[in-house]
């Protein structure tokens, strides 16, 4: 390991889904009878045309949606029944990646990262911003370590579209979390930049051994960036297994069709005859 | 929808369609309003006619304002400026809060954001010199009921602009500030602040506009500032005078409006 | 084979960290405005020893006004009101019939310059002078009445309905005037088919809209002496009779925010295209003329 990260090795959460369903309040049900369990310390990417339930399952994990059935801990507490103070604790272990970074705009990265630190801060402290010494610390060593600290204290639109998904990434570091979740974190992302992204959050399992569950849509990204793929299907799990074990049976019941170029992030162009 | 007969080769053409029922009724309510109307205002086209000759000899005296008075205007002119300014300033202290509760995206609870929006446009339903009014038959002549009518006047004004600029805010940020554990004030607070303060900072120079103008006039009813001396001046026909402050009032208007217009522009960016 | 970009091998940020920037010019400028402030409170001749008993007064009042108020007035009240809303419809219309014609006048897409500028500096002129203002000069002419009341109001507000119409106007998309002129159409045709069916959701709503503030310019049209609800207020304020004050208020706050809530749906429903509540949209467009009260 080199020296001059501190190196903080997570304690890491593991995530347990218990016949989790979630119907949403026009009755269309988005997830049914999930159940899973992800150990700490693992990398997995979700896999599933939109409208799968891939988003939802992400947000059942802290609480965005409510889970309607089922049981859901995380590292041990039940998020489906956490209200109010619990429901927060709970979120301020899972940090989490939004595909349009939902930085907010007007303001500076060091601010949009500090914004980790919610949990911990009293309101007074809120209010006046008036942040800990250690919070800013804290924000600073998450921005050093998706290598954007210069921008520190640039207003956050200024940035790339690259450079704001590492701010968002920073931003669920600061909170010191045990899982990460990210809900298609490169889906408005080139290319090239899209492997950057993935590349920092492998490397935050790997060297932090924090718990990551991405949603992606690319099938290649997902298999390469992922310990254990997860594959669903109208609302339910068909498919769990590593990703070597995909193969085009696989895809067919996760996508209900075969592969296209479409389904893959760096696919070399069909030129065929005409 | 029923067809004419298609020719050889062609598609029957649509009848058209009746006109709706509701432009027709929509007419008639209107003209209905304002017969009723004009007959309760007893509208008198000739009167203008009649008076036209009375307006004329009104107008030059007004174009010939007498700048000898000007001394005694300095006053009431400044009072006016400091009481927009005070006023101004408290309502947009107080407007920034409520604006926040009166908005279903930051704040959660239903009842709440009904009870200020309505509460607000109670507010708001009272003119300023109405307030002024009721100010001034209540605690007395003099600027305090000035401040006290114009600060009331803004509010209402201040908490609907505002709270319409946050409802139309993007939420992203404030869904990650709550999904790191934060409460809904810290997501607000940290998210939704910086990006209503550039609509804010327009709306509170634009209050400020509307204030300068409205303290022009509280006078009339006793309120202080230039009101006064224009009730003390109409009274007595004295056009020469009162033209010299309609100036001013005018260039005071004019001055303030131009300075926030070119500092709304530089805000929008 | 796909190139996948690497990232550069896991080393200690060399960049430092970067300083807080200063923050100086900010800090200045909100010291600055502190102290207006606090000069204006210094500066203003009020007399705040009497602050002390502002709120207890007021309690006091509010009670004499409230509770409760002068049921027997009501009748009385509800018609003072009436007739203030009658001068508003009248003045708004006298308003935007006169205010129309001139906005097509003042804008850029329509109008040569030595049309427009003068016609814009009417109507800045009529915008800087407070209604009540034009009110007084005109009554003192034609006397104290409803009917020119309703004049007032409709000369009043010519400037801010003529302001609001050429910028409507010179809003307007210019692939459809380009699209008349191309065909042979004359100034007239690119007015009607042009501009006015692009702007027209915009415009009729601000005509509405100016009639909401015309009611409340009504009442204070009646303060000094024009007839209506102001008129009514202003005498009892005189003679103290509290408990009609308090009915008055009453009436008057209810008959706006009638007018204010069905006018607010009439916008909505001209701007939007159709009915809905307008009262809690979240993501509602903007009803009301930018820069508008």
């Amino acid at each position: 390991m080199p020296a001059g990260h501190r190196q903080e090795r997570r304690e890491a959460s593991e995530v347990v889904f218990d016949g989790v369903g979630v119907t949403y309040p026009n009755g269309h049900r988005g997830l049914s009878g999930i159940s899973l369990s992800i150990p700490a310390g693992q990398m997995v990417g979700i896999v599933g045309l939109s409208g799968a339930g891939k988003s939802t399952l992400i947000r059942t994990i802290n609480g965005l949606v409510p889970a309607t059935e089922g049981t859901l801990t995380v590292g041990g507490r039940d998020v489906t029944r956490a209200r109010g103070s619990e429901l927060r604790a709970v979120r301020a272990q899972v940090g989490m990646v939004f595909q349009g970074f939902n930085l907010a705009g007007r303001t500076t990265v060091l601010n949009n990262v500090l914004m980790g630190r919610l949990y911990s801060t009293p309101w007074w402290r809120t209010l006046l911003a008036a942040w800990k010494a250690d919070d800013v610390e804290a924000a600073m060593a998450a921005l050093e370590r998706v290598e954007i600290v210069q921008k520190a204290y640039t207003r956050a639109s200024e940035l790339s579209g690259g450079q704001q998904q590492r701010v968002g990434i920073a931003r669920a570091l600061a909170q010191r979390p045990s899982v990460i979740l990210a809900d298609e974190p490169v889906a408005s992302l080139d290319p090239p930049t899209s492997h950057v992204v993935m590349e920092h959050l492998r490397r935050i399992n790997g060297e932090l051994g924090v718990t990551v569950v991405t949603n992606l849509h690319f099938l290649d990204l997902a298999k390469e960036y992922s310990d254990r793929l997860l594959g669903l299907r109208a609302g339910s799990l068909v498919f769990d297994g590593r990703g070597e074990e995909a193969d085009e049976a696989v895809f067919e019941s996760i996508y209900g069709r075969s592969l296209k170029a479409d389904d893959v992030l760096d696919a070399v162009p069909d030129l065929g005859e005409r | 929808m029923s067809q004419v007969a298609a020719g050889p080769g062609r598609t029957a053409r649509p009848t058209r369609p009746r006109r709706g029922a509701g432009t027709w009724v929509t007419g008639v309510v209107l003209v209905a309003i304002t017969v009723w109307a004009g007959i309760g205002v007893q509208v008198d086209i000739p009167a203008i006619w009649r008076n036209m000759g009375n307006a004329s000899g009104t107008i030059v005296k007004l174009t010939q304002p007498d700048y000898s008075f000007f001394p005694q205007t300095l006053k009431p002119l400044g009072q006016t400026l400091l009481m927009a300014v005070i006023a101004t300033a408290l309502g947009s202290a107080l407007s920034l809060p409520l604006a926040f509760l009166a908005s279903r995206t930051t704040t959660g609870t239903r009842w709440v954001v009904g009870v200020v929006r309505l509460l607000n446009n109670l507010v708001r339903a009272v003119p300023d010199l109405l307030y002024a009014a009721v100010f001034v038959a209540v605690i007395g002549t003099g600027a305090l009921s000035g401040i006290a009518a114009l600060f009331l006047f803004n509010l209402g004004i201040l908490v609907k602009l505002v709270s319409e600029a946050i409802d139309g805010l993007d939420t992203g940020a404030q869904e990650a500030a709550l999904a790191a554990g934060g409460t809904k004030f810290a997501a607000n607070r940290t998210a939704m602040l910086p990006a209503v303060a550039p609509s804010y900072a327009a709306q509170v120079l634009y209050t400020f506009e509307l204030n300068i103008r409205a303290s022009t006039v509280i006078g009339l009813v006793g309120a202080g500032g230039l009101g006064v001396l224009i009730d003390n001046v109409r009274t007595f026909y004295h056009y020469h005078y009162l033209a010299l402050i309609i100036l001013e009032i005018l260039v005071l208007v004019l001055i303030v409006e131009t300075a926030s217009s070119a500092l709304r522009k530089r805000l929008a960016r | 084979m796909t190139a996948v970009t690497q990232l550069p091998p896991s080393a200690p940020d060399t960049a430092a960290r970067p300083r807080r920037p200063s923050r100086l010019l900010i800090r200045a400028g909100w010291v600055l405005l502190v102290l207006a402030v606090v000069l204006a409170f210094w500066g203003v001749d009020a007399d705040w020893s009497s602050l002390r008993q502002f709120f207890p007064q007021l309690g006091h009042y509010l009670g004499l006004m409230f509770l409760p108020p002068d049921l027997s007035s009501a009748p009385e009240a509800l018609s003072a009101t009436l007739l203030s809303v009658q001068m508003a419809w009248i003045g708004s219309l006298i308003g935007t019939v006169i205010s129309f014609p001139l906005s097509f006048l003042a804008s850029s897409t329509v109008a040569p310059v030595w049309v427009r500028l003068p016609l814009r500096f009417v109507f800045a002129l009529l915008r800087a002078v407070p209604e009540v203002v034009i009110a007084i000069l005109i009554l003192s002419v034609t006397g104290l009445t409803a009917w020119t009341g309703a004049l007032a109001l409709g000369i009043g507000s010519i400037g801010t309905l003529g302001k609001w119409g050429y910028e409507a106007f010179e809003a307007a998309d210019p692939g459809p005037l380009e699209a008349v002129r191309a065909s042979g159409g004359s100034l007239l045709a690119v007015i009607r088919w042009g501009v006015w069916p692009q702007s027209a959701p915009e415009v009729l709503a601000f005509w509405l809209y100016r009639f909401e503030i015309s009611v409340r310019a009504s009442a204070i049209l009646g303060l000094i002496g024009a007839g209506g609800i102001g008129k009514m207020l202003a005498d009892n304020t005189q003679f103290r009779v509290w408990d009609a004050v308090g009915m008055l208020l009453i009436v008057v706050v209810v008959v706006t925010m009638i007018i204010d809530q069905i006018s607010a749906t009439l916008r909505g429903r001209i701007i939007n295209g159709r009915w809905g509540w307008v009262g809690f949209g979240r993501r509602r467009r903007a009803l009301t003329p930018r820069g508008a009260r």
